[in-house]
Parts: C-alpha cells; sequence; structure tokens
C-alpha cells in the first residue's frame, strides 16, 4: 500500500483575534492593554489523500477550508498535530516540496503585469528549475489545453478577467507539480468559464496523475470533479466519503415534484412538506420509507398532470447537515 | 458659491477621516522633526564653511527654510493628494465620477482630499520661521508681515497652478507615478537662496517651477529685502499663471475620452 | 495510482540560478524600455539633488578663495557627476516595495515559490539599471559641459570603480532589504526608513564629500557601511587612492555585504514566521 500523499492526523490551527469595542475610550484602553479571543479556524481534522484522488472540501465561510489549504501549502504553520504532503512537513517550505506542488488561489497575479505571459512562463522555468524541453511540452499542452494561444503574445495588463485566470493557472502549472491545492477555484467566472475550468482540471488530473484538492462552495465544482468530498464545518470534519454517500447518510429524504390540474388551491401539506409552490407546480419534500406511498396518494386523490420522484439537490442535503451541527 | 460649499463639505469629510489615526498623527511629527533636523545639520555645515551665503545670513536662511517647510506642508497636505488622485482617476478611467457632479470639475477635484497629518509642516515651519526672527536684529514691520503675507498666498496659488499644470498633463501621459518624488527633489532648491543657481537654474525654479516665488520671495519679505516691484511681478504671474492653467485644464477635459479596459 | 517518483528531472542548480537572473534582468529592460517617458522623469528629477549641492558648495569655495576644504570648483563638480552615476547605480528595491508586497498579497505567491524574492529584486533592479544607464548618458554629457568638472584617473580607477558600484548597490540592496522585512511587523515603517535616509545622507558622502564633515563625523562612518555605497565608490574615480587603498575599499565593501546578507536572513527567518502564524 502506497504512503498517502496527503497525510494529516488532528490538524488544528488557533488564531489569536484582538477584541476590539467601538468608541474612543475603548480604542484608548485598547492601545494599552489588549484583549484576545481564541478562534479555533480548524478544530481537529484527520484524513489521508491518496496519489492520484480529487478531493473536494466542502463548507460555508469560515468553516477552516481555506485555513487548511493554507497550512498544507506551507503558507500557516500548524498549532498543533501532523500534516504531512508527499513526506514533507510543509511548513518547513523545503525547496523539494515547493517544487512539487502548487496552490491556486483566485485572483491572484503572479504573472508580470506589462509583459505577455509567455516571458513570465519563462521566469517560473528557472524559478522551478524545470528542464527545458519538459517545460517548453508541459507549457504547449497547458496553452492548448484552456485555448490561449493568441492571448499568451499579449502584456497580461490587456487580458480580461477570465483570460488573466487562464494564464495564472498556466503559470502556475508549467513545473508539473504533483499535489495542486484549488482554492475556489472557480470564484467570480461566468458559467462557462467555470465548465471549462473543471474539465481542465480534470484533464490535468488525468494526464499527469496529480492528486488534486479543491475548496468550492459551487456545488456544481465537487459533484463534476470529485469522487471524495470532506465536509468541514466550525473547523471540523462533518464528513468524509463518496458524494452519493453523503446524500444516503444524512438526508434520508426524497423529494416529489409534482404538476396538478389546480395545484394552487388546496393544502398539499398532509402529504408532505411543502418547499416549494410556483403555481401549479408543487415540491415536497417526504421521507424516503414513505415515498412510495405519498406517490400513490397524490395519483389518487389529486388531478396528476406530471411526477417526478428524485434525490435532494446536494445544496439542500449540506444544509441540512449544517442546520444539524450549527450552534456548538 | 455651491462649488465652494461644496468644496468645504469635502475637506471637512477628509479631516475626519484622518482624524481617527491618531498613530499617523505622531509618525508625521516625527517625520517633520526628522526632516528639520536634517535640514538644520545641513546649515550648520554650510556655515561652518562660511559666514555668509550670497549675502544671506544663517538665521536669514533660517527664514527661507522655514517658509520652504511651511510651504512643502501645504503642498503635501491639499495640493498633491488631490493632484495624484486625479491623475489615477484618470489612469483607471474612474474620472467620470467627478466629472458628473453638477460642480466645476477642476474646483472638485482639486479639493477633496486632505491629507491632515502633513500640515504638521505648518506648525514646524512657523516655528523654525519664528525663532528665526527672534534671532534677527532688525525687527519685523507691518508692512513685511503685510508683504509676506501677500507673497506667501500668491505663491501657494502658483505651487497650485503649478501642480495642477503637470496633473492635467494626465489626460496624455499615463504613468505620472514619480511626480511628488520628483517635486521634492527640485522643490528643494527652495531652501537656498536663488542667487547662488546659475541663470539657467534661477530662471527655471522662478518661472517654470514657481519656487522662487513661493518661497524666496515671502522670505524676502520677512527679512526686509522685498521691494514692492517683485511683489507685483509676483501678482501679476500668478494672475496669467492661473488663467493658463485653467485655459490647459478646460483643454485637456475636452480631449478626454473615458479610458477602457 | 502510481507512486510518487524519489525525485524531480531537474535542471543544474547554479544553471538555473544564473537563468533566472538573466531572465529577470531581460524582463525588466523590457519594461524599463516600455515606461521610458517616466523613467526619464525620474533621472532628470534626481539631478536636482546633486546640482543643489554642487550650486552651494561651490559658492562657498567661490566665497572663500577657490576651495572649500581643498576641493576646487572643479573638484566639487567632478565629484557631484560621479555623484549622479552611482546613484543610479544605488536605486534598490525599498521597504515601501516590501510594504506594498505584503499588502497586496504577493508575498504569499513567493512563499509558496523554491526562490526567495530577494533574488527577484536585486536582478530586476540590476537589469534596470542597463537601460537607466543608457538613458543617463546624454545628461551626464549636458552636466559635464555646463558645470566643468576636472578629472583625473588611472585605468586602475576605472576598474575599481566598476566593481565598486556594484558592491554599493549589494550593500544598499540588503540594509533596504533588512528595513523593508520590518513590514512585517508594522505598517508605519516610513518612520523608520526616513531615519534611515537622514543618517545615510550624512555619513554616506551623499550629501558632501566626507573629507567636508568635521573629524569626528569622519571617524563615526569608518564604523558604518554607508559610505561604501556613496564615497567611496566616488572617490575611487575622482580622489587619489592608491592601488592598497583602492582594493582595501573593495574589502570593505565585501565586509559589509556579508554583514548585510546576515542581517537580512536573520531578519528573514523571524520575518516569515510572524507571517506564517496569522498569513493573511
Amino acid at each position: 500500500m502506497a504512503e498517502p500523499v496527503v497525510h494529516v492526523r488532528d490538524l488544528r490551527k488557533t488564531f489569536d483575534v484582538p477584541e476590539r469595542e467601538a468608541g474612543l475610550r475603548h480604542a484608548a484602553k485598547g492601545l494599552v492593554r489588549r484583549k484576545k479571543r481564541e478562534v479555533k479556524a480548524v478544530d481537529g481534522i484527520s484524513f489521508d489523500v491518496a496519489s492520484g484522488e480529487i478531493v473536494g472540501f466542502l463548507g460555508p465561510n469560515g468553516a477552516g477550508k481555506t485555513t487548511t489549504l493554507k497550512m498544507l501549502s506551507g503558507l500557516l504553520y500548524v498549532t498543533t498535530g501532523d500534516a504531512r504532503v508527499l513526506g514533507h512537513v510543509p511548513s518547513k517550505r523545503e525547496r523539494e516540496y515547493l517544487r512539487r506542488m502548487a496552490l491556486i488561489m483566485g485572483n491572484r497575479n503572479q504573472l508580470q503585469w506589462d509583459l505577455p505571459a509567455l516571458d513570465s512562463f519563462e521566469l517560473n522555468r528557472s524559478i522551478y528549475r524545470v528542464p527545458r524541453r519538459q517545460f517548453m511540452e508541459t507549457r504547449d499542452e497547458l496553452i492548448e489545453l484552456l485555448d490561449v494561444e493568441d492571448l499568451v503574445r499579449k502584456p497580461v495588463r490587456q487580458l480580461s478577467l477570465g483570460e488573466r485566470m487562464k494564464v495564472e493557472i498556466i503559470g502556475s502549472l508549467l513545473h508539473r507539480p504533483q499535489v495542486v491545492f484549488l482554492d475556489e477555484p472557480t470564484i467570480g467566472l461566468d458559467v462557462t468559464m467555470q465548465r471549462r475550468l473543471r474539465e481542465f482540471v480534470a484533464a490535468y488530473r488525468q494526464r499527469h496523475d496529480a492528486t488534486i484538492m479543491l475548496t468550492s462552495h459551487y456545488m456544481a465544482d465537487v459533484e463534476a470533479l470529485c469522487e471524495r468530498v470532506i465536509v468541514i464545518h466550525h473547523g471540523r470534519i462533518l464528513f468524509d466519503g463518496d458524494l452519493a454517500a453523503l446524500s444516503e447518510t444524512v438526508a434520508a429524504w426524497k423529494t416529489i415534484g409534482v404538476a396538478l390540474e389546480n395545484g394552487s388551491v388546496g393544502d398539499l401539506s398532509a402529504y408532505g412538506e411543502v418547499i416549494h409552490r410556483d403555481g401549479d407546480l408543487v415540491t415536497l419534500r417526504v421521507p424516503k420509507a414513505e415515498t412510495a406511498r405519498v406517490t400513490a396518494r397524490l395519483l389518487a386523490e389529486q388531478d396528476v398532470l406530471d411526477l417526478n420522484v428524485e434525490d435532494p439537490p446536494i445544496e439542500d442535503v449540506i444544509e441540512l447537515v449544517f442546520a444539524r451541527e450549527a450552534p456548538e | 458659491m455651491q462649488t465652494l460649499r461644496v468644496a468645504l463639505l469635502h475637506l471637512r469629510v477628509g479631516v475626519m477621516t484622518d482624524l481617527q489615526y491618531r498613530v499617523n498623527f505622531a509618525l508625521q511629527v516625527l517625520q517633520s522633526l526628522l526632516a528639520l533636523a536634517t535640514g538644520l545639520v545641513v546649515f550648520s555645515l554650510v556655515y561652518a564653511h562660511t559666514t555668509e551665503l550670497n549675502g544671506w545670513s544663517q538665521n536669514e536662511l533660517l527664514v527661507v527654510l522655514g517658509v520652504q517647510i511651511v510651504m512643502g506642508g501645504v503642498i503635501r497636505a491639499v495640493v498633491q493628494p488631490n493632484m495624484m488622485r486625479f491623475t489615477e482617476e484618470v489612469r483607471d478611467g474612474k474620472l467620470d465620477h467627478a466629472l458628473t457632479k453638477p460642480v466645476d470639475a477642476q474646483m472638485l477635484v482639486s479639493v477633496r482630499q486632505v491629507e491632515v497629518w502633513q500640515a504638521v509642516d505648518l506648525l514646524t515651519g512657523a516655528g523654525v520661521i519664528v525663532v528665526a526672527l527672534i534671532r534677527l536684529d532688525g525687527g519685523v514691520g507691518p508692512l513685511d508681515v503685510l508683504g509676506f503675507v501677500t507673497a506667501l498666498a500668491v505663491g501657494a496659488l502658483l505651487l497650485y497652478c503649478f501642480w495642477m499644470l503637470l496633473a492635467t498633463l494626465a489626460f496624455w501621459i499615463v504613468n505620472m507615478w514619480h511626480l511628488p518624488e520628483l517635486f521634492e527633489g527640485v522643490f528643494q532648491t527652495g531652501r537656498w537662496p536663488i542667487g547662488i543657481y546659475p541663470p539657467w537654474l534661477r530662471f527655471s525654479v522662478t518661472f517654470l517651477v514657481p519656487i522662487a516665488f513661493a518661497v524666496t520671495v515671502p522670505a524676502e519679505a520677512l527679512t526686509s529685502r522685498l521691494d514692492w516691484e517683485t511683489l507685483v511681478l509676483a501678482i501679476g504671474f500668478a494672475c496669467v499663471f492661473f488663467a493658463f492653467t485653467r485655459w490647459f485644464w478646460r483643454f485637456g477635459l475636452s480631449r478626454y475620452t473615458g479610458a477602457s479596459a | 495510482m502510481s507512486t510518487v517518483p524519489a525525485s524531480l528531472p531537474e535542471a543544474g542548480r547554479v544553471r538555473s540560478w544564473v537563468d533566472f537572473y538573466l531572465t529577470s534582468m531581460r524582463t525588466q529592460i523590457s519594461s524599463q524600455f516600455q515606461y521610458r517617458a517616466a523613467a526619464y522623469m525620474y533621472l532628470l528629477g534626481m539631478v536636482a539633488e546633486p546640482v543643489i549641492y554642487l550650486v552651494v558648495w561651490t559658492t562657498i569655495a567661490e566665497d572663500s578663495g577657490g576651495t572649500v576644504g581643498g576641493l576646487t570648483a572643479g573638484d566639487l563638480a567632478a565629484y557631484y557627476i560621479v555623484w549622479t552615476f552611482v546613484r543610479n547605480m544605488n536605486l534598490v528595491f525599498t521597504p515601501f516595495g516590501w510594504e506594498w508586497r505584503i499588502r497586496d498579497g504577493e508575498l504569499s505567491g513567493w512563499l509558496l515559490r523554491p526562490l526567495h524574492p530577494i533574488h527577484y529584486d536585486i536582478a530586476g533592479f540590476a537589469g534596470s539599471k542597463i537601460p537607466w544607464l543608457l538613458f543617463y548618458l546624454p545628461i551626464a554629457v549636458v552636466l559635464t559641459l555646463v558645470f566643468d568638472p576636472t578629472f583625473d584617473v588611472r585605468a586602475a580607477e576605472i576598474a575599481v570603480f566598476a566593481v565598486a558600484i556594484w558592491g554599493a548597490y549589494l550593500i544598499r540592496s540588503f540594509n533596504q532589504g533588512a528595513l523593508g522585512l520590518v513590514c512585517f511587523w508594522t505598517t508605519r515603517v516610513s518612520a523608520l526608513f526616513s531615519l534611515y535616509i537622514m543618517v545615510e545622507l550624512l555619513l554616506s558622502g551623499r550629501l558632501v564629500p566626507m573629507t567636508l564633515m568635521p573629524d569626528w563625523v569622519q571617524t563615526l562612518a569608518w564604523f558604518l557601511p554607508f559610505q561604501w555605497t556613496f564615497f567611496f565608490p566616488i572617490e575611487t574615480l575622482v580622489g587619489d587612492y592608491s592601488n592598497t587603498e583602492l582594493l582595501r575599499g573593495l574589502g570593505m565593501q565585501v565586509f559589509w555585504i556579508l554583514v548585510g546578507i546576515a542581517i537580512f536572513s536573520l531578519v528573514w527567518r523571524h520575518a516569515v514566521r510572524h507571517y506564517t502564524a496569522v498569513n493573511n
């Protein structure tokens, strides 16, 4: 059994946040004595990621996703616990480690502003000590994958936001990192770009056997790319497993979407929880066990034009998970 | 006078914002004193090797130094922040916000911004002037003071016009980044009697960059060497300069198109 | 699934380092030519400072019968004209650059890379000097015509000068780099930097040739790195050093470069530690 690429045991990160109250007098007092509050950004998480896996970190803002990625990439050092990537301790920032990994955050400008992206790529080549031939192969491949051939010769400042993001990503992957951390990669992009990016990540992983960890709010990212999902909230892991299993474990519900002849009248709450109503279209949430019975009743007692039984959307699933664990 | 009221409103908001940052005040005082100390050390070095520089004694030159510090403070507090903000807005295509307001654009871009703490230099400079005047024999008469105040006002106006002219160039030249540094460098000429400069330089710092009018002339007033002809020339020059600045601004504005992404 | 390879194919260490320097210099040269109007403005404005000093001290010399501190107007002119050249060479990445770098998030990007950002700063500014010197030549010619300097140089002096200007560059790079690292702890570095510039102004030969300073100041300056960034390089060309003195001066520069590197490295380690505690 090969060593896991990412190994995390009981990882914790605590921040001391100064407390500030409004008002001049408190500001003055604040100069002399600072009150500090401990914030547990990451509160004891453990997981392993094997080589070639693609894992999604899911959680609301402030859940600890970005903090975890920063610890795994060496930008933050650990408070307590064990974190190892590719056998290295990330906070040591060893050169060997930095040459094998990449952290891609949205909206970062690493490329030279006034020069064509190609020139910046050359800089990265020498920084990462990539052999020339491999560099050119990787570079051309990435340019082709992201379809930016005409863009790489223009000064970066002349590119639009989406175009800039693409060339920045190329810049970050020129050294063919084996581990890629993506922090909210599709944020701020339009739907087409989001899809393109997901396709790209999948293609990269496949071609280079890379291990990928990404954080996102967008269900579509996680659904499209990740086989495995880790749900994190308040710095703790709530779930770690298959996407499908998530639905199984937590949400023992089904949704029934029904189009009625005269659905706007009448109280349908007897059948189940009405979560949505749009004229004649009603969506009900029912416990899984009840599905067949409720369906039969609806068909018998109402004028049904159309009926759908579905798994609840991932968003709802997550919401239910969070709602459960929220007040701590 | 709607314009003036709007202008003053902006100023007040700016001041209130800055006042929140007390630490900045302490730091500014420190910087001001450091700069003053440097100036005094340089002076003492110069006057270790000579007794008079172009007819100016050390105390008289201290008056010049004081005026230069005061003027520097005025520029860094109210002129420069506005001009730099304006050039940045032109570069980033954000000027339209200012242009669509129902007040005169030139007035608006000239008074919106203020760096209150730079005004510390006004106090430092004033302090230097007072100390220098005390040490001078031959007092300061009411006529001298009148001449001083007039010359100061005229000088400030001229410096504003100069900055406004340069800033208007932003309509054509994108990169105005270095302007404050450059001005600071040339402005240092104001610390010394302009008589020591070769004619071409003397001309430049009088009529091209109106430092002589802003610093030397007010100092001459206080040290009783100002003749009324120079003062009249200063006033006349200021009127012409202001008219030209205004014309150039309107010319630039009419050529302006919003920068696109 | 594959296993993680033990070692990566890699280009040689020294070669990559040289490659990086050359590439950085090339990109900066390119950039400077793009913004040559701004560069020119800057170079022109920079001339104001030494011209003022020159005129003031020449006036004093003339008032005192032709020389001040043993220097004639021609000597002074030579000093300050070479000064402008050395000043160009002395421009380095400032603490304000560090402040911006941290605030803008660029620093995190560097921490993710296997190369220290100081290499980028040193290489970049070194590259910029090439177009600057090109732009500067006509200004130098004009200054020479206007101020009539007296020059008396030997070949050895020119050779040492060519090395000393880079020594000055490195000393200042590391000193200001170390100052810049203070930005990791506070955003108020400008006061400290002002203090540094003030001390440098007086003790480096930037204001006047050190020989015009009182004796105790000259003694003090010997224990500090400043005079090796301005006075020494200028004097190699303008002054009258023997070959031994020239070599000894280079040796002193090397010493101060090493001191600068030591201080910088020490502060860097603490700075990164501080930054990675909270990383915003």
